[in-house]
């Protein structure tokens, strides 16, 4: 054979290469190739369940968002209708007390016209006595009972139309 | 930093002196013994033709005349298989996720060829990697072991030293058909009779394969016996030319042999998509037809 090939020896060659072939395959090979399958693995594993909590904590986060936005709403709205309650109480709090001091001042009004009228009342009385008085003094003998009654028909006359012009004005 | 270059130029200065020293005293050495002793033994043309036929010097093996070769081979083998099982039992049962420095290197060796392995053949990567992983430590500890220089005795009583397994034409052959018939098994497995033939093709295959093997390393034995053989070489330049040689040729071999098995692996087990029918051309009837003719769709959920 040319190069002096033996096949002999080259079978030899062979065979000692698979027997090294399929040791340091399955004594070196295949475990160290599995351990770093499966470490490999442990970090894939890892990684999805720390993106698998990201993705949880994302998801929380929005919806504690949205809580905290629906909250602040509401609050907002709570605010709002408090505000206007209270805007309408004091509304009709001082509408009452506008009421009830128009009422406190009518009322005074009314008293005070009563009064008025009791002293323009007595007032004239008064005044109707002091006319007879100054008449009786003035007029001294000529006065006679006749002469005083009519004079009392003609002040009771008159006090009768004066009744008669306040009730009109009233 | 200019420290750094001061020192780094007194290193080379002193490396440079002792060279000149060493050369200039292997001149010497030479000129005063008058040259290399008689060559009692074999001549330099005898070693290089051993070197590359292997013709005359044989050992015994299992009852078996054979090249000195043959015992590297079993050897490496032993030593290989031996280093293999003491690291699975001592060393892999304690692997960390965090690896130490020897866990990442055997990590970075299985790594490396897988990876190979992984980007040549994308599709059946498992068993390709595992047989490159082989052949790649085999070509890479193999070669190395000539550095050793273990002698043994030969059939006719001499002392000569185990040569790189690969170095021998029988050991290279043995390589390049092995793994051409894994190419073709492969072949053959994934795609069927077709497959194979595909990879028959390439019959050159096995025979480039080897010869490549044996031709790199052959070169490299034939310069280092050719350095060894004289007496005025044998000064610091062996060590040189044997580091050199023997430490490029294993790296450099081992990354072809397991880079060119890969891809043709990957081309073997590479599926082939299937031929598709051509369709019948529709009438020209049915293809002029007007649109109102044709049946419209319901349009549903309206």
């Amino acid at each position: 054979m040319p190069l002096n090939i033996d096949f002999v020896q080259v079978l030899l060659h062979m065979l000692n290469f698979v027997i090294l072939a399929g040791g340091l395959t399955l004594i070196l090979f295949n475990p160290i190739k599995k351990f770093m399958t499966e470490r490999q693995k442990q970090f894939e594993d890892r990684e999805e369940e720390n993106r698998k909590n990201a993705e949880e904590n994302e998801r929380l986060k929005a919806e504690l968002a949205a809580e905290k936005e629906a909250f602040e709403q509401e609050m907002a709205s709570e605010r709002m209708k408090a505000e206007k309650e209270a805007a309408d109480a004091a509304k009709a709090y001082i509408e009452s007390s506008k009421n009830e001091a128009a009422a406190i001042i009518a009322k005074a009004e009314k008293e005070a016209e009563k009064r008025r009228e009791h002293i323009l009342d007595s007032a004239q009385t008064e005044i109707g006595e002091l006319v007879i008085g100054a008449t009786q003094k003035l007029l001294g003998d000529t006065a006679s009972p006749e002469r005083t009654e009519a004079l009392y028909d003609a002040f009771l006359k008159q006090a009768e139309q004066n009744a008669q012009q306040k009730e009109k004005r009233s | 930093m200019k420290q750094k270059w001061t020192k780094g130029r007194k290193i080379l200065l002193v490396v440079w002196l002792a060279l000149i020293l060493l050369i200039t005293a292997a001149i010497v050495v030479v000129s005063l013994t008058g040259g290399p002793p008689d060559e009692e033994g074999e001549s330099i043309r005898e070693v290089m033709r051993d070197g590359v036929l292997h013709e005359l010097n044989k050992v015994w093996f299992f009852g078996l005349e054979v090249n000195p070769a043959v015992v590297s081979a079993y050897l490496v083998t032993g030593v290989l298989l031996i280093a293999a099982l003491l690291i699975r039992i001592i060393a892999v049962p304690r692997f960390r996720t965090v690896p130490g420095k020897f866990q990442a290197v055997l990590e970075k060796a299985v790594g490396f060829f897988s990876d190979m392995a992984k980007g040549n053949s994308p599709h059946k990567t498992g068993f390709v990697a595992a047989y490159i992983f082989s052949a790649g430590l085999y070509i890479f500890f193999s070669t190395l072991f000539e550095l050793f220089g273990i002698q043994v005795l030969s059939t006719d009583g001499t002392s000569i030293p185990l040569p790189a397994p690969l170095a021998d034409i029988n050991g290279a052959l043995a390589m390049g058909i092995m793994s051409f018939g894994v190419i073709l098994g492969a072949g053959l497995i994934a795609n069927g009779p077709k497959g194979a033939l595909r990879v028959l093709k390439d019959f050159s295959l096995p025979i480039s394969m080897s010869f490549r093997l044996f031709g790199a390393l052959l070169s490299g034995l034939l310069v280092t016996e050719l350095v060894y053989h004289y007496f005025a070489l044998s000064f610091v330049l062996p060590a040189v030319i044997g580091i050199v040689f023997t430490l490029l040729h294993a790296l450099i071999q081992t990354y072809v042999l397991t880079t060119l098995v890969s891809i043709f692996y990957g081309e073997a087990v590479e599926p082939r998509p299937k031929k598709v029918k051509k369709e019948k051309h529709k009438k020209p009837e049915a293809v002029s037809a007007s649109p109102a003719d044709e049946p419209q769709p319901e349009i549903k959920g309206e």
